[in-house]
């Protein structure tokens, strides 16, 4: 249980990291400073969102009758928004491309 | 091929959703992981954005969590 705790916490480390390097890019490009607690808090935002995320994607993937999680399951996962659907399908395009030239 | 500059990297993605995933024989292939890291980063990048765009709004000169809770609830329904 304890050593469950420890790798959860590492986990939210190696994202609170992760978060703060990107918010610490938007601060400088828009010069608006974030607060040391929104940072904190964008980063336990984003990792409870994982939960939903990896929720979802294991359902959409068992709906199709799959074990593996592909790039359609992300896709659907992206369905609210236009403009995101639209953003990770180029990607998805721009991953398809890089796979076929390699 | 890696993600966005300071984004996201595919094994801490793999580890954040392999927590929650209710079925052990759920798998994830690694384009899946790649659009996903994507996905991650611009959920945190958009969070950070809208929430300068509040805090500009109330022309102030830091982001506080004041200014992330006015954003969060029309970016969850956005994600």
């Amino acid at each position: 249980e304890q050593q469950r705790f420890s790798y959860r916490q590492r986990l939210k480390a190696a994202v609170h990291y992760t978060v703060g390097c990107l918010c610490e890019e938007v601060a400088s490009d828009r010069e608006m400073p974030f607060s040391k607690q929104t940072i904190a808090a964008i980063s336990e935002l984003t990792f409870r969102q994982c939960e939903t995320f990896a929720k979802d994607l294991e359902m959409f993937a068992r709906h199709a009758k799959r074990s593996t999680i592909n790039t359609e399951d992300v896709k659907l996962l992206a369905r609210r928004s236009n403009s995101l659907l639209k953003y990770i399908t180029e990607k998805n395009e721009e991953l398809t491309q890089f796979n076929t030239e390699q | 091929m890696e993600g966005t500059g300071g984004g996201f990297r595919k094994d801490l993605v793999s580890k954040l959703l392999r927590l929650h995933f209710t079925d052990s024989k759920t798998k994830v292939s690694g384009d899946a992981l790649w659009l996903m890291a994507e996905l991650l980063t611009i959920f945190v990048v958009e969070t950070a954005v809208r929430s300068v765009r509040q805090a500009q709004a109330e022309d102030l000169a830091l982001v506080d969590v004041d200014q992330l809770e006015k954003v969060l609830p029309q970016l969850l329904l956005d994600f």
